[in-house]
Parts: C-alpha cells; structure tokens; sequence
C-alpha cells in the first residue's frame, strides 16, 4: 500500500528518507570483495576508491546507516559514476548497482544536494533539449546551418571554441546532419511471411542524427516479417533523466511512451541500448501493471532478428563489435550482435580485447566529463587500432559518435557503424 | 590522530594534489579491505606513481613518527589495509604497470598495484603465466599478493608467493630505497626478499616486485567429481596424494557452496551433491592422461557419484569462475559471514571437517566450506545474521573453535590469507614467546620506529611490546663459582 | 668475568657429557678450521644440549662454529676467532614423517643418505641434490643453501624449508614458520637461516616439504662440439612446454674426471614422469637436440650419482649470473684460468643460471688478481657473482670469498647479525662483508 510521497519524505533510511530511497537490501548485498574495481571505468581511470562500484555503495551504505550525510563531496562521486553497469556484470553477489545509484541520484536531485564541480546547468539544458522535439528541430536548423556553411570548419581550424572544454567536446561529438530531413513511415508492411508486430522506438538523437539506422532496422524487421509501427508522436523513452536521478520526471516520460505506442504488439523493438535498458526497467520504476507488461515485449533488434532469416549478401569486410554498456551489462545481450554481424557472408569479426569497457560515451557523460570520457575512448580506440578492423560496429548513437570522435582525433581510419547498417547494407533486396 | 597542515602540505608537494585524499567521505571509504569486520579510517590517503614518492612518503611519516599503512587493491580478509592507528594510507593501486619482460630470465618487472591475473594475461601469449592464482586474481595486487605471501588453488603443485619472488623494490621503515634480490637466482648473503614476502607491509613498502614467470604446461585436464558426503571426499583426496599424484589444484566445494555459486554465476557445478572436488591435472601429456585416469578410478572406487572430465576450455573457465567467486556469491545465501583460512596438515583432512560440522551443529550456524583441499588448507565460512540476538557472537564463538581445533590437529592459523589484526592474537596459539620476541626484534631491524603498519602482524603482547629486552639466559649448572 | 679454560671445559662436558666433549689439544686439531684449531670441541645429543651450549658461549664470550659433515667447514672466509666448535650429527633422528602429509621434521644432523633412505620407503624424496653431498647433513646444507641440478624443477632450500627450530646466539631455542606445507604465520624466519652459515642462529632441527618420487625417469647426455649449438639448444629447451627435472651443463674437463663420454660441452637433461611421458620427452629432446648439431647423444643412467669426482679438488669456484649468460661466463672463466696455465671442471645449472667449477693446476698466486677479481667486477655489473667456496688458505687470506655487495643490503645484514648476536659469537668474521 504505497504511503504519499509527504509520509515517506519524513520517514528515514539514515540520511535518506523513504521516497525511492535505494533499496538497503541491495546495498547489503556487497560483500566489499572488490571484483567489480577492474572493470570500472572511473577506477581505471582515477584509480581512487571512491570512485570505484566497491566505494560508491561504501558511501550509500554508509549514508544508510546514518554514518554520514548527503553531501556535494558523495554527489560528486556519484556524479563521476558513468552508470555503465560492468559492475553487475562482474559482481558475484548480484548487488543491482544500476538501481541503487539512480535511487540516489534520485534523492540527491530532490533534495537539491549539489556537487559544485559538476556542471549542472548543462546537464539541465541537455535534459531539456533532447525530448523536446520543437526545440530538437531548432538546434538542427542551425547546426546544419553552422555545418554546411563553413563556419564549423572555421572554427574548428582556428581552434576557437578552445577554452571551452564542454561546448569544445559537444561541438566535436556531434556528427553531420544530413542535408534533407528523412521521415520514416509510420507503418512498414512486412515482407516475408507475417512474424507479428512491432513497435519502433525511434529515438530522439537517432531520429535526427542517423536516421539512417532506423530506416535500416524498420527494413530489416520488415525482411525478418514483422510489421513495422513506428509513430511520429513517440516521445523521448526518458533514459537520460532516469539515470540523472530525475525520477518522477522520468515516470511521466515512460508512461508518455507507453501510450504513444500501440499496446497491442508483440515485441517493442529498440535500436538505441541506452533507450532499450531504460524501456525494461519501466517495469521497475513504474507501479503500473502495464508497465511490467510493457518492459516484457522490450526486445533489442538484435535480439529481434538473431532469430529470424535473412537473406544476405556478401560484404567482405574485416570488423570488430564494441558492446555498448547499457546493451552488454544493462540488457546481458552480447552474442546476438556477434552472430548477426557472422552471419554475413565474407565478413570477418575479430573480437575487441576489452570490448565491454565503456567507451566513454555514457548519455550525456562525454559532454560533462570531457576529462574522463576521453581517457576512455583513448582507451578504446587504441584497443581497435590493435584488431585492425576497418570498420567499428556497435548499436547505439552515443557511442558511435564518441568512437567516431576519437578515431578522427587519432586519424585513425575506420568506419563506425550501427550493426543494422551493415546488416543493411548486406541485406538483399526483394 | 591529528595530521598538522604542514604535514599535509608536505605530503601533497611530495604527490601533487591529485594523490592526496582528505574528505571524510573518501577516507571512509578506505577504512577497510574485504574483512569488513575490523575497520580504521586513515588520516589521510596517499595515492603515489613513482618508488621515490613512496619513499619520501615513509621518510616524511617516519619524522613525523605517523604511521604507513599500505593498500593494494583492498581485497585482504584479514583486516590488513586498515588503518587503526589512523595515520597515512598509501594506496599503489595508480603504480599498474609492467615494467619489463624478461623471458629469456623467465622473469618480469612490474609495479606493485598491477592486477594478478593482468599479469598472466600479458605473459600468455608468450606461453608463460604467474603461477600464484588467489581467488582475487583478478583484483587483487601483485603488491599484495607479494606482503602476504598469498597462495590460491595451484600452488599445491606451484608454490605460494615466496617461490614466486626474485626480488623486491623496498621502503622500509628506515626509509631506505634498495632493491633486495635480483634476477640472477642466487647472491651470498641473507634471504631479505624472503623476509619482506609475508611480511604485511610491517617491514618495508613494496614498490617494485620481479617475478618469476613459469612456463605454460603442456596439457591441462580437469575433472570434477561429486560425492554424498565430506568424508567421502575428503578420503578421495588422502587416497590421490597416496597414489603419488600431486594435482596442480585439488579444491572441495561443500553442498551450501555449490548451491551459492549456481544460484550466481551457474558453473555447472552438480546441484546436490553433498561435497564435490575439483581436480585439475597439468603437465606433459601423457602424465596427465595416466593420471586422470588414475584420478578418475579413484573418485569411482571411494563412492564418487558423478565423475567427469571438462569438455574444454569453456568449461574448465567456468568451472574455476565459479569457484573463485565462490565467496562472493555466499553473500547469496546468508547477510553476513565470517570467511576463516585455517590449516591442518593434509592426512587430519577427514578429522577437522567432522570437527566443523559438529561445530556448526553446536552453535547452530551454517559453515559453508570451499577449500584448497590437497594442501590441508580451509575455508569455513560461518554464515550468521548480524540482525539476529545472538547470532554473531555464536558465529566469534564458533570461529575461536575452529581456529583452536585446527592447531590442535598439528595445523596453522593461517594458511594464505595472512595474519593482519584479525589473526595476530592467534599467534600466541601457534608461538612462543621466545618466537615472537625474534620476530618483534626483527621487525625493528626494519622499522626502528614502529611506524610501519602498526597492530598487524604480531600480537600486542609483552614480548613484542616496546622497550624488551631479550630474557636473561637461565645461569648453566655448575658453570663457575 | 673470566672463567678458566678448565672450569669452561668441566662446564661443557657437563652439558654433554664427558665422551662427547673435547678440549685436548692434540684431539682437536682434526677440527680446526681453516688452519685454525679451536679450544673446545663438543657433540650436543638434542636441541636443549645445543641451547646451554650457546647459552654458555654468550655468556663467555667464546666463538663459535657448528658443524656437521664437514664437508663445506671451510665455506667462508677464515674465522676471526674459534673457540668452540658444535659438530650436531648427533641430532639425527627424524621426528615426525607422516607420508600422507609429504612433510618430515627432522634434526639438523642426519645426513641426506639417511633421510633418503628412510623416505624411498614410501616412494618420497626431499628433492635437494648438492653434487657428492649424501653424507652432508640437513643442517650444513642449509646453512650453505646448498643445491643440486635437481632445483631446476623442485627449487632450492629457500622452496622446501617450511620451519626451523633454531638456537640464538644467546642460547634461546626458537621456533620460526611452520610445519605445515601452506602457513603465512609471520615472518620467513626459516628463510633467513637458509645460506645464512649460522651466523644468525644454529639450525637444530628442520621441517622439510617433500615430494613423491615419480614411476620412472631417464637421463640423457647430449655433447656438443660449440657453445652456439650447446647454448642453442638449451634455449629452446627451456623455451619449451618439456618439463625435466635436471638440466645442467657440463664441459670436457669434467666430463672427463666424471668418467663420461666426452665432448667440448655436453647438456645433461633428466626427466621423471610416468614411463611414456618419459619416452616421449626422450624423443623431443632428441629431435631438439639433432636440430642443434648434437655430435652423441648417450644414456644419462647414473649420470649424477657420477658427478662427484668433476668438482673435486682444493680450489672451488661457484659463478651465478642471468640465465642466458651462463655459456659465455663459462667461456670467460676458462679462458681467464688458461691463460694462467690452468683448467677448469665446470658444472653448471642451465635453467638456473649458477655453475660451479673445480680450478685444476691452479696458479694461485695470479688467480685473485688475474681471475677472480675482473670477474667479480664484469659480472658485479650484471648483478652476478663469485665465490670462492673452497681454496687454500693463503689464497683466502688474500681475499675476500664472497666478494662485494650493495651496501644498502649491507647495512640490513649488519643490523640484523647486530641485534641477533650483538657480541659477534656466530662465526665472527666468515660470511659476507665479515660478518
């Protein structure tokens, strides 16, 4: 029997209080035994406990137990956290670390804790520009503008956006927007024999910024046989907010979702990972059967189509995959990819050492902790070089676009691309 | 204890700020290893890259008489990366790097925060591997495996740290910066490296380790055999050691174990089975084969349920995650568990699992067991809920038990997770006090003003308190008039 | 307060009984130590006799050397002073052998040959070989970390000692590690004694890790007629997933007083396994070695038993240096002592990296300045070593048998011989740096 919001702000879990506090049994879960240190980026990076999965619950344990309080020095930490989640991956006692740190968040944004070294301000315009379709359209006239004018080039020769690190790396991330404005159809018919029905989440950055991705996957399912529904009106999935701790924002965005898209489906397909984990999780954050009901459908594409068949052509290409953290650790999906991008005739997969390592991207993450990020997709770009792929695939938008960024940096020649581009790309026709 | 800012500003010159750590929060953070249960939060923490700030750290501590507390990568049961004294914490985890291969000396440099199983995985390729394998391999340090002397399943056949060791990169607690041992495999003169492995940090700070590397061998084969009972087991494994056959691991995994671990990961491991070993034969290829075969007789012959040999590589990986992680997925199973390492000598095996299970049965706890069965070296973990009345001291008294039984069958404290603060006071179980007092004398060889990792290691006990003396020798009968 | 030499010598056989006690001139001249005979001579039959021994030499100030077969007594540079020597064979027995457990606790006084024997029984070995030593006793052998080929695959003193009872110089009988196969108890106190000569404590009685003794094995001698070849195929051994148990190195001066084919340089390689894991190996060193230019390849049956007579003789030497430079030391030794008119007999360890030499016709009077010296300081730079482990007494007291060390380990291993024997009683003046 859910108590209001008011009762459970005045009832306390040491410095918390009982409004989506973290769940203490998930804390106690660490047994404080540290395997999950190597495989955090933020430790590999700084190499400070605190900053690793082991000292993050230290502290909310701590703050549980009243042994301290919620500060902008524990925000700050916390802020650090690319919530990545190779931590669950590697935790033996199956703590939910994703979970307890957006329960945090949670509260540190509710209860306004602030850490002064991260920008929030930032974080705030982001959060509110990408669900916002009036204000995507607008930013998107003028970086074409700014693209197609010579003026980025200008301005990226004489290094002019040098002193400001944080609009240096957005205006860096951001890839080119294309010249003419393509709008996927709403329906796409199937094209084998019926398989079912699906719903396409079409994303708000993979909408604008590579339309081509959802174009091939809605052709790709059609080819697999489902029948594509993939509404205009879809709002942001709320994945962002969620994982800045802005929860009740975010449970207004998933239910927003869920009434955009027809109920009526049997799969909900999702081509972007950061977007496909938050859409699971609905089940999670919402109280609302439905919403259990509607994170059950949630299939990334390649789960989708690793089952299906697909007729495909050849495309003889060396290739390496990058797991996207919230595809690898967030939805435990690694060997679809794989046996999709193997099953195209006369490709070659090499496998990424280090390939769950987190590329730095993290939602917004690159654009807030420049430092950090780049150390990453140092990282990560140096362990491609060391495959020798030509090309780069891996399924979502934020991190193509951080590894696109650094192989540019590092005149490093290899193309970064969507699975589903290549799947596309090799899928033949009629 | 109170650092003056003139301390901390020296130590931030000495590491740049980047290398100082002073909120509260973050120094909570560091105020315990994996053995939660003793904790001490540092003054402050220093994270130093190179041997010459270590060294200058312990100079700058030794003037100020603060104490060093060393920490590699926290993963230590023993309450060892603790600081109960306060005082600076020197965390190497930043220091990761190899430094140089040496295959031809079969030999490798590295720094001491690097990653255990890091190291293997660099050497592979070159078909040579560190023999050493703790359960924490894949976190924990060279560093620390080198201050503790830790061992892990292989060492059966490979040896623990000790044999691993060809030399150290010191500071000790005079705050000298030498390098003891070397490449070249005998020197005159006393066996120093030897004396820093195991010694916890309480004689020197380790800054550089070379290790010796060891061939990869020839054929690997494991075999995992399930039994309806310890005993069962545990007669399997005397009757494989009779046999002449030294395994390179020989592991026992009770049924409370098993039930953890593939309700986690899902190892493969038979759900069920009251105890099941986990043999795993390497060398030349047609030694495994004999003995495999030897092995697999043998587990049939003393009441072995399901005997099988892993199908590959895949398998055997599974198999040997799920053991090492073992540990960690008992937090599975219960809220709370005081994870033991105790030794009995190899042919007592039988005689101290009847004693732990009737232990547990006395105190009315679950002991979950998962151990380095061939060498007679245990694990009890006394599962036990901090929430109920009672339960952690019956969970104290049942370890006090343990320990006191192990020692009674001829066997050791400690077998390979070290002594810290958690087994010191034991030591008085296992030593005299003239033992101690050498001990306690040695240590100030190293460190003449006690500033190196105080409260671990050796018991406060007068015979290793401040200002003994060594005892008068007893006059000899009739010497003179 | 002085005591008497009458009153000490009443003392003494008190302590050990009249029988096992000397301290006539003429009786002790058998025990004299680099020329250097001492004043009393006493035999302790267990550890506690051992302790009021010592217990009574610190309080007399009188020093002291222990010994057991003999066989390395002159290991060291002369005494500085002798007054007692403690010969501990009559320790001898073994304490505890549980099979089961492959660990034996035994007195420091038994020889090697006994203790074999005893453990064979159970198809066991304590796997430490030192060439000619089955008559040396665990505790020499210790002392002097003494080593044969077989530490290739079982390692040294340092890898099978587990625990030791000792005695301090102050007479304290001390327990120091463990006597079981896995402990962290502690400090590596059995460690420190090792190769130590005593001068830190007397080793009363030892706590060894043992071995089974494999089914079956085979030895192989393979010679060579060039140090390219000998040397090439020794890294491709090592290189290699074979596992021997014996590698070692021997050149044709050896080869010769060992009685065995000879050839300029021939590789001896032992392997121990089930017998086809021995046939194989066989094989694959064969093949190896005809990849190399073998010129013989013979039988290695009773080789090492053999070995013995190779490094007899007044004038040791024992070189240890990096693994891949142990042919060229070789060549350099020999070399240098030709071009003095003498010959070498070189045993040398190939994995390992130490090789011991007996000098034949040694010039002496040119050997320290000529050889041992520029060694020293070539093979000091690669932080290597040269010891002189035997040698007339006038070369010894031209220099220094162990030669020099880093002064930081230096000053360690004088504060440690500072704080354990603060009145310098423990072989005064013999180990490293006179200590």
């Amino acid at each position: 029997m859910r108590k209001s919001a008011t009762e459970d702000r005045a009832r306390r879990l040491g410095a918390f209080d009982l409004q989506d506090p973290p769940s203490l049994e998930g804390i106690l879960k660490c047994v404080h035994c540290g395997i999950c240190l190597p495989q955090c980026p933020t430790y590999r990076v700084l190499g400070e406990e605190m900053d690793s999965p082991r000292g993050r619950i230290y502290l909310m344990r701590a703050a549980a137990e009243g042994r301290i309080e919620l500060s902008g020095t524990l925000a700050r930490h916390l802020d650090l956290c690319l919530g990545c989640r190779a931590c669950e991956t590697a935790c033996p006692s199956g703590v939910p670390f994703g979970q307890l740190i957006e329960a945090t968040r949670g509260q540190l944004n509710r209860r306004q804790v602030r850490a002064p070294q991260t920008d929030r301000a930032l974080l705030g315009f982001l959060l509110g520009l990408f669900p916002h379709p009036y204000r995507m359209r607008v930013l998107l006239l003028g970086l074409r503008l700014y693209q197609r004018s010579g003026l980025q080039a200008l301005v990226r020769g004489l290094g002019l956006l040098a002193p400001f690190r944080r609009l240096r790396a957005m205006e860096a991330l951001l890839p080119r927007v294309p010249a003419v404005r393509t709008t996927l159809p709403e329906v796409t018919p199937a094209q084998a024999p019926a398989r079912g029905r699906a719903a396409l989440l079409i994303g708000c950055v993979q909408r604008h910024f590579f339309p081509e991705v959802n174009a091939h996957t809605a052709r790709l399912l059609a080819a697999a046989g489902y029948e594509v529904f993939a509404p205009r009106s879809q709002p942001c999935c709320g994945a962002l907010h969620l994982h800045a701790g802005r929860i009740e924002e975010f449970r207004s965005m998933a239910r927003a979702v869920m009434n955009s898209l027809d109920p009526d489906v049997d799969v909900v397909v999702s081509n972007a990972a950061g977007c496909g984990s938050a859409l699971k999780e609905y089940g999670h954050w919402l109280p609302d059967p439905r919403a259990e009901a509607f994170s059950q459908k949630v299939r990334d594409v390649s789960e989708v189509l690793a089952d299906c068949e697909l007729p495909l052509r050849e495309l003889p290409v060396t290739a390496t995959y990058h797991d996207p953290c919230h595809l690898a650790h967030g939805q435990k999906v690694r060997a679809q990819p794989r046996a999709l991008l193997r099953r195209i005739p006369g490709l070659t997969l090499v496998e990424l050492p280090e390939s769950e390592l987190c590329c730095g991207s993290a939602g917004v993450y690159n654009l807030l902790e420049p430092e950090v990020a780049a150390e990453l997709a140092r990282l990560k770009v140096e362990r491609i070089r060391e495959t020798g792929a030509r090309v780069v695939a891996t399924g979502n938008p934020g991190c193509i676009m951080q590894i696109r960024e650094r192989c540019r940096v590092e005149r490093l020649d290899v193309e970064v691309v969507h699975p589903v581009e290549l799947l596309g790309r090799a899928l033949r026709d009629g | 204890m109170e650092l003056s800012r003139a301390f901390l500003d020296e130590l931030t010159r000495i590491v740049g700020a980047r290398g100082v750590v002073t909120s509260t929060e973050g120094r909570l953070t560091y105020e315990c290893d994996m053995h939660t249960f003793h904790k001490g939060m540092p003054d402050v923490v220093a994270l130093p890259e190179t041997a010459d700030q270590t060294a200058a750290i312990v100079r700058l501590c030794r003037r100020e008489r603060v104490p060093v507390v060393p920490r590699g990568s926290g993963t230590g049961l023993i309450g060892g990366a603790m600081a109960p004294s306060g005082g600076v914490m020197v965390g190497m985890n930043r220091m990761n790097r190899i430094l140089e291969l040496d295959l031809p000396n079969r030999c490798a440099t590295v720094q001491p925060g690097l990653i255990n199983l890091w190291l293997s995985h660099a050497t592979r390729e070159h078909g040579y591997f560190f023999a050493p394998d703790p359960s924490s391999q894949m976190v924990s340090s060279i560093g620390g495996n080198a201050s503790t002397n830790a061992g892990g399943p292989h060492c059966l056949k490979y040896g623990i740290t000790v044999n691993h060791v060809l030399g150290l990169q010191v500071v000790t607690g005079a705050g000298e910066l030498l390098w003891l041992g070397g490449k070249v495999q005998e020197r005159p003169g006393y066996d120093l490296t030897a004396l820093v492995v195991g010694a916890e940090g309480t004689l020197a700070l380790v800054t550089a380790v070379l290790v010796r590397l060891t061939h990869l061998p020839q054929g690997v084969e494991t075999v995992l055999a399930s039994f309806a009972s310890i005993e069962d087991a545990s007669e399997t494994v005397s009757a494989i050691i009779a046999e002449g056959i030294i395994p390179a691991a020989l592991e026992m995994l009770d049924e409370a174990v098993i039930r953890a671990i593939e309700e986690g990961i899902g190892a493969g491991y038979p759900k069920g089975a009251a105890a099941v070993l986990l043999i795993e034969l390497d060398g030349p290829h047609e030694e495994i084969a004999v003995q495999s075969r030897r092995v697999v007789e043998i587990c049939r012959v003393h009441r072995g349920l399901e005997v099988r040999v892993a199908r590959d590589d895949a398998e055997r990986a599974l198999l040997w995650k799920g053991r090492k992680e073992a540990a960690g997925a008992v937090g599975r199973l219960t809220p709370n568990f005081l994870l033991q390492d105790a030794v009995v000598p190899r042919s007592k095996l039988p005689r101290i699992m009847r004693e732990v299970l009737a232990i547990g049965a006395r105190h009315r706890l679950l002991i979950a067991n998962v151990f380095h069965a061939g060498d007679g070296n245990l694990h009890p973990l006394i599962c036990y809920d901090e929430r109920v009345e009672g339960e952690l001291e019956r969970a104290k008294q049942a370890n006090e038990e343990l320990l006191q039984a192990c020692i009674a069958l001829g066997g050791s404290v400690t077998g390979e997770h070290g002594v810290g603060v958690d087994k010191a006071q034991n030591l008085l179980l296992q030593f005299a006090e003239a033992d101690l007092n050498f001990m306690a004398r040695l240590r100030r060889v190293f460190d003449p003003d006690g500033i190196m990792n105080p409260g671990k290691l050796l018991p406060s006990h007068p015979a290793c308190g401040e200002g003994f003396r060594p005892r008068r020798p007893t006059l000899p009968d009739g010497a003179w008039v | 307060m002085p005591v008497s030499a009458p009153a000490l010598s009443e003392a003494i056989a008190a302590i050990v009984g009249r029988e096992h006690a000397l301290h006539d001139p003429s009786g002790l001249a058998p025990h004299a130590v680099d020329g250097l005979p001492p004043r009393w001579w006493a035999s302790p039959g267990d550890i506690e006799q051992l302790g009021r021994l010592l217990t009574l030499a610190s309080m007399e100030g009188l020093a002291v050397t222990p010994r057991g077969s003999g066989a390395a007594l002159d290991l060291g540079n002369p005494p500085r002073r002798l007054d007692l020597v403690l010969d501990c064979r009559r320790l001898d027995r073994v304490l505890e052998y549980v099979p089961e457990d492959l660990v034996a606790s035994v007195q420091a006084g038994a020889s090697l040959a006994s203790l074999e024997a005893r453990l064979g029984q159970h198809r066991q070995q304590l796997a430490l070989d030192p060439i000619g030593g089955a008559s040396r006793t665990l505790g020499g052998v210790l002392a002097t970390n003494a080593s044969g080929p077989l530490r290739f695959r079982y390692g040294t003193a340092r890898d099978l000692l587990l625990g030791v009872r000792f005695v301090q110089a102050d007479g304290t009988v001390t327990w120091g590690g463990a006597k079981v196969v896995k402990s962290v108890t502690g400090y590596e106190v059995p460690k420190l004694m090792v190769g130590a000569l005593g001068t830190l404590g007397v080793i009363g009685e030892v706590t060894l890790r043992l071995h089974p003794v494999p089914p079956a094995s085979g030895g192989w001698l393979f010679g060579f007629e060039t140090e390219t070849s000998a040397a090439g195929f020794v890294t491709e051994t090592l290189a290699s997933t074979l596992q021997p148990d014996r590698l070692s190195l021997l050149n044709d001066v050896a080869l010769r007083r060992a009685a065995q084919p000879v050839s300029r340089l021939a590789v001896a390689v032992s392997v121990s396994s089930v017998p086809e894991a021995v046939a194989s190996h066989g094989e694959s060193l064969e093949k190896l070695a005809r990849q190399h230019g073998v010129r013989s390849i013979t039988s290695g049956e009773g080789l090492w038993q053999a070995l013995a007579p190779a490094l007899d003789g007044p004038l040791a030497l024992r070189l240890a240096c990096e693994i891949g430079r142990l042919l060229p030391w070789l060549g350099q030794l020999e070399a240098r002592v030709a071009r003095l008119g003498g010959r070498i007999a070189a045993l040398g360890e190939a994995g390992n990296g130490v090789l011991r030499a007996a000098v034949l016709e040694p010039p002496l009077e040119r050997l320290a300045g000529e050889v041992v010296a520029p060694l020293r300081e070539e093979l000091g730079a690669e932080g290597g070593s040269l010891v002189v482990e035997r040698a007339p007494l006038g070369l010894k007291k031209e220099l220094d048998v162990w030669g020099s060390m880093s002064p930081g380990q230096l000053d360690i291993m004088r504060r440690l011989k500072h704080e354990f024997d603060p009145a310098g009683i423990l072989n005064p003046g013999r180990f490293v740096g006179g200590i």
